[in-house]
Parts: C-alpha cells; sequence; structure tokens
C-alpha cells in the first residue's frame, strides 16, 4: 500500500470511513452507486424524461403542499374577523399576506395540472415504446395505481379553498359517487359525513389529501422507480441499434451491417 | 420450432441486458443530464404558469387563467354552476351523455371502471413481443381513437354552457304566468329559489336547464303530487331512492314550503 498524503488521510477519516460505516449497516453507498452507474441504453430519446419530469412536479406538489399545510386551516366555520369561512380566510391570507404566498399556492395549483399532463405523456410515451410487455408488467400497473391517486389527490386538493367553485364540485362530486350500485351510498355518505357538506368533510378530505393519498402515491413511487431501475428502460422501438435488437445468426461482424441492421424482424427488443 | 412465449420473451430480455452493459452509456451523468434539463423546464413552466396566474386575477375577479379564489363557499344560495377541474371534464360530460337516472350509473361508475380494467390488464393481452409501432396497428388504432373521444369529451365539458342561477331568476315572472302562481306569493319565492339553488343543473323546467344525470322535466311535476309531498321529497331525496340528489333540508323549513308550494303549482304550462 502506497503512503497515503494527509489530504488523502483526511478525506478518509472525515468522508469515507462514516460513509463506509453507513453502508456496512444499510447498503445505502451501494445502492445508490446502483441507482446511478448502471447502463442505460446509448439511444434513449428525450420522450423518455417524461417519467423524471414527472416525478420534479410531484416533487414540487410535495415542497409547495408542505408550506401550504403551515398556514391552510381546514375548517369551515365563520372566522369572526373576516365574517368569512376559515379555510377561505387563511387561503385568502396566504394569497394576499404571505411573504410569496401567492407563488407557492400558484405553483401547488397550476403543478397540480402539469403533473397530471406529465402522467398522461408519460404514459403515452410508454405505450407508443410497447414498454408495458414483458419483463414490465407490474411497472405499468403500479403507474396506472399513481394516475388513480393523483387525480384523486386532484379531486381532494380542489375542495379545500372552500369557494364556490369548490363547494359545489364538490357536491355534484359526492352525489355521483352515490350513484354507484351497493357501495355507492354509503361511499357518499362517508366522503360528506353527515346530511350536509362541512367542517367535517372539509376535514375528512384535508386529511385524505395531505395523508393518506400522498402517503398511498409516494409508496407506488418508490416501488415504481426501483422496478425500472432493476429492469432498465428499453430503447426506442424503431432504433437501429436498440439494446436487444435480434441479429442474424452468426453475421459476419462489420462487413454486411447494413443487411444485418435492416434485415432482422420479429419482436426486436 | 415454435418455442413458447414465455421462453422467447427471457431470450430477448437477456439480449437486452447484455447489449445495455456492452454498449449502453451511464445514467449518471449522462442520462441524467438531460433529466435535469428536462426537469427545469417544468419547474420553469410551473412558476410561469402562477405568475400568469397571479397578476392577471384579482381576487375573485378571473384573469385568462381565472380568479384566485370564487365567493366563499355557501350552501345556501346555490346559484353557483358546479365545475370541476379540467382533467374531470371528460366524466363531466359522460354524465350528459347518460341523461336517463337508470343510465347515470354507467358513466359514474361503469365506463371508468370499464376503462382502468382495460388499462391495468393492458400487458396481459397485448401479449405479442413486437414494440414497433409501425407493426402494431390494432395497439396504434386505439390509442388514437381513446386521445381522440378524451379530447372531445373533455372539450365538450369545457363549453358545455350551464345558465347561471342569476340569470334564470328573470324566467320567473314568465313561469309564473305560464303557470298561472302570479298571485301566489309563496309560489313565487319558490320559484325563485328554485332558479337560484342550483336544481336546474340536473332538471329541466319549462325549456330551461340542462336535463343531467337523469333528471327529470319538472314543468307538470304538479300533477303527480302535493307541496307536503314534495317537502319531504326535498328534505330527503335518499329515502325516496333518489341517491342522485342531495338533500336541500339546510334550506330550512320556510324555504322548503315555497319550493313545495312551487312544484304544486307547476301543473305544466
Ligand atoms: C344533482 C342533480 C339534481 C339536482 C341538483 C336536483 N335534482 Fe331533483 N332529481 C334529480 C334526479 C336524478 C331525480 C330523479 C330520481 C329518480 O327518478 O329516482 C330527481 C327527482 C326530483 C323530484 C321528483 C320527481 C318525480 O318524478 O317524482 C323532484 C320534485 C325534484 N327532483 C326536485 C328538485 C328540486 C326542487 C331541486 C332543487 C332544490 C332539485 N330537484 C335538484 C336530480 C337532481
Ligand atoms: C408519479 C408518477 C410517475 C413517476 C414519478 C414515474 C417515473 C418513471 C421514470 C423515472 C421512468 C423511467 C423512464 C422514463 O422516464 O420514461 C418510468 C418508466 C416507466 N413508467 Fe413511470 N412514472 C409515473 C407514472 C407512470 C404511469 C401513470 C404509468 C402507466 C400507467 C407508468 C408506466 C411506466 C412504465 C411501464 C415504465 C417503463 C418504461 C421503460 O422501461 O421504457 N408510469 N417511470
Amino acid at each position: 500500500m502506497a503512503k497515503k498524503s494527509k489530504r488523502g488521510t483526511l478525506v478518509e477519516t472525515a468522508v469515507l470511513a462514516p460513509l463506509d460505516w453507513v453502508d456496512e449497516r444499510t447498503a445505502a453507498v451501494r445502492g445508490t452507486k446502483w441507482f446511478l452507474f448502471r447502463n442505460v441504453p446509448r439511444d434513449i430519446s428525450w420522450a423518455q424524461t417524461l417519467g423524471s419530469a414527472t416525478l420534479t412536479a410531484f416533487i414540487v406538489q410535495t415542497l409547495t403542499g408542505v408550506i401550504l399545510a403551515m398556514y391552510y386551516e381546514p375548517s369551515s366555520s365563520i372566522n369572526p374577523t373576516t365574517g368569512k369561512p376559515v379555510a377561505y380566510s387563511s387561503i385568502e391570507a396566504i394569497t394576499n399576506d404571505l411573504t410569496l404566498g401567492w407563488l407557492v399556492r400558484g405553483m401547488h395549483r397550476w403543478g397540480a395540472s402539469v403533473f397530471i399532463i406529465l402522467l398522461f405523456l408519460h404514459m403515452g410515451r410508454v405505450f407508443l415504446f410497447g414498454a408495458y410487455k414483458y419483463p414490465r408488467e407490474l411497472t405499468w400497473i403500479t403507474g396506472v395505481f399513481i394516475l388513480v391517486t393523483g387525480m384523486l389527490l386532484g379531486f381532494t386538493g380542489y375542495l379545500l379553498p372552500w369557494d364556490q367553485t369548490a363547494y359545489w364540485a364538490t357536491v355534484v362530486g359526492i352525489n355521483l359517487n352515490g350513484t354507484a350500485p351497493f357501495l355507492g351510498p354509503w361511499l357518499a355518505q362517508f366522503l360528506a359525513t353527515g346530511p350536509e357538506i362541512g367542517s367535517e368533510t372539509l376535514a375528512k378530505w384535508y386529511s385524505l389529501h395531505m395523508l393518506v393519498l400522498p402517503g398511498a402515491i409516494i409508496g407506488l413511487i418508490g416501488v415504481h422507480i426501483y422496478l425500472v431501475t432493476r429492469l432498465g428502460v428499453v430503447s426506442p422501438p424503431w432504433s437501429g441499434e436498440r439494446a436487444g435488437r435480434e441479429r442474424a445468426e452468426a453475421a459476419p461482424t462489420g462487413a454486411r451491417a447494413g443487411l444485418v441492421r435492416g434485415g432482422t424482424s420479429g419482436g426486436g427488443k | 420450432m415454435a418455442r413458447d412465449l414465455g421462453e422467447l420473451n427471457r431470450e430477448d430480455f437477456a439480449r437486452y441486458k447484455d447489449d445495455v452493459k456492452k454498449e449502453g452509456k451511464s445514467f449518471f451523468p449522462r442520462a441524467l443530464f438531460h433529466d435535469t434539463v428536462m426537469s427545469l423546464v417544468v419547474v420553469c413552466v410551473i412558476v410561469a404558469l402562477a405568475a400568469i396566474w397571479y397578476f392577471d386575477a384579482d381576487g375573485v375577479k378571473s384573469g385568462i387563467l381565472g380568479p384566485w379564489y370564487t365567493e366563499p363557499a355557501d350552501p345556501a344560495t346555490t346559484s353557483f354552476v358546479p365545475r370541476p377541474d379540467w382533467y374531470f371534464y371528460f366524466l363531466f360530460y359522460l354524465l350528459r351523455i347518460f341523461k336517463w337516472p337508470e343510465t347515470v350509473f354507467i358513466a359514474t361508475v361503469g365506463i371508468p371502471t370499464i376503462a382502468l380494467i382495460l388499462l391495468i390488464g393492458l400487458p396481459f393481452y397485448d401479449r405479442r413481443r413486437e414494440r414497433r409501432p409501425s407493426r402494431r396497428p390494432v395497439a396504434m388504432v386505439a390509442a388514437v381513437l381513446t386521445v381522440l373521444s378524451m379530447a372531445v369529451l373533455t372539450w365538450k365539458g369545457a363549453t358545455a354552457k350551464e345558465a347561471l342561477g342569476s340569470e334564470l331568476v328573470a324566467f320567473v315572472p314568465e313561469w309564473a304566468q305560464e303557470q298561472g302562481f302570479a298571485d301566489d306569493p309563496q309560489a313565487v319565492k319558490g320559484a325563485e329559489l328554485f332558479a337560484q339553488s342550483g336544481c336546474l343543473n340536473c332538471h329541466t323546467y319549462l325549456g330551461q336547464g340542462a336535463g343531467n344525470l337523469g333528471a327529470p322535466d319538472l314543468s307538470s311535476i304538479g300533477q303527480t303530487n302535493e307541496a307536503t309531498y314534495f317537502v319531504r321529497y326535498l328534505t330527503n331525496p335518499a329515502a325516496f331512492g333518489n341517491t342522485v340528489m342531495g338533500s336541500y333540508a339546510y334550506l330550512g323549513q320556510e324555504n322548503l314550503d315555497a319550493l313545495g308550494a312551487f312544484l304544486a303549482a307547476s301543473k305544466g304550462g
């Protein structure tokens, strides 16, 4: 072993040793390396950045949501100073009074739409590439559950400002749930919490919106990304150098490359 | 010759793994760079939307991206047109297609459930190994049709017009004239409530209203029952097997009596 420089020893004790210590117990460093230093097909396209773009939109929702939760109050009782419902007044205060509150709320509100659009675009890309086929079926299925959870997040969040738009869209939404056979009326009852839509409804939807559904979607996203990393992403199916393409048996290397590439048929992956 | 599908799939995937290992590029930093660029674009779009929304609107005054909020939720004056967030417009519009009470649940439950099953099941019924769009004509046609119908439904939902309660009130004298209850102040008050309470978002009355969710025309409802029955009906529609319409108990007894009088006086113009 070569003698270490002073700086080398310092790095060793201050950074690497603690990392080793953690890695020995958690495999966190190995895991990160596994995630970052894997190979992906060399011909992947821009369309394949849509998944991580969706993740970014979700992270924006999480961060802005946490800030909103610090100032938002889920109550429909009347605030004595403003004479308006407490929830509504807190939304007004966030938009008008809180420093950059408008930006946080605006980003959360519009981020939701961007998130939904990206979900659909990403799903469309996966469909176009046939990337839901073997062995990525479960990646697709977790994706579908993410889509549903994402739309439910939008639906429950819509009520929270407690303005007319929010309230009446929700009344109709709850009544619609009521039309389902068997479980419908029960579901409507659960969502509305009692004969009238009020504070209890608001509290319930708030907890769905900021605890239950995000918990579920974060779990699903975790599984989704684990599967993507484990299985790898596909090459664009029309690419001539796609990973997993079929080669003609015992093709002479080099010489007739064009023929070899163009001539393969069937399920090139 | 006829090797089984599972075997072929596994071979394809083994070849894919091999190719990625030999010819692929590292995820970090090369693929991650593209992901980061795309993510930055997403964040910028979200911030831009938030800024346009905020600076173009002012309180309840709408800008091109809508107002900051509408008036506070008010269960009593329901002159508000319910409108969900845009990504539910397609569902919202489906409901107008299935107007009859027996068919409402086709739109609210049936179609979404079938769509979900089709989505989740996709990797299991589309089992061919082929990924190239040009060789998956059925999948591509199905995708185009799905996108088109979603787009049309969303567009129709976005542009669907529903009269505002405030505009409908203008019809009250006309109704009173035609139905002959102009000299009954209680029925006239009921008619005003009827116009303002969102009844016409579902029902139709003398040519006004939406005809949504299977709600019947009420122009000649007075021929079927009397005021006390209608009051009981409005207090708890669910007890009459109507799970679409919410309870109007919150309007208070006096208002309910007025609505009852109005409905009883509506014998058909
Ligand atoms: C969310 C949609 C919706 C709204 C809003 C609504 N209704 Fe209804 N209503 C219905 C449906 C659907 C039916 C038919 C139910 C059935 O046939 O079982 C109905 C039935 C009725 C009936 C009974 C009709 C009959 O044939 O016996 C009356 C009366 C009535 N509504 C009055 C009202 C009044 C008054 C209002 C406003 C205060 C109102 N509705 C608001 C959906 C609605
Ligand atoms: C929060 C939502 C989601 C996140 C964060 C996410 C993230 C990702 C990422 C980062 C990838 C890597 C490749 C790429 O970026 O295209 C990926 C791939 C994939 N996603 Fe998603 N996704 C989400 C939702 C969905 C949805 C709604 C579906 C479909 C219903 C889906 C199905 C798939 C499939 C099958 C792959 C593998 C594609 C391949 O191997 O080429 N995902 N996802």
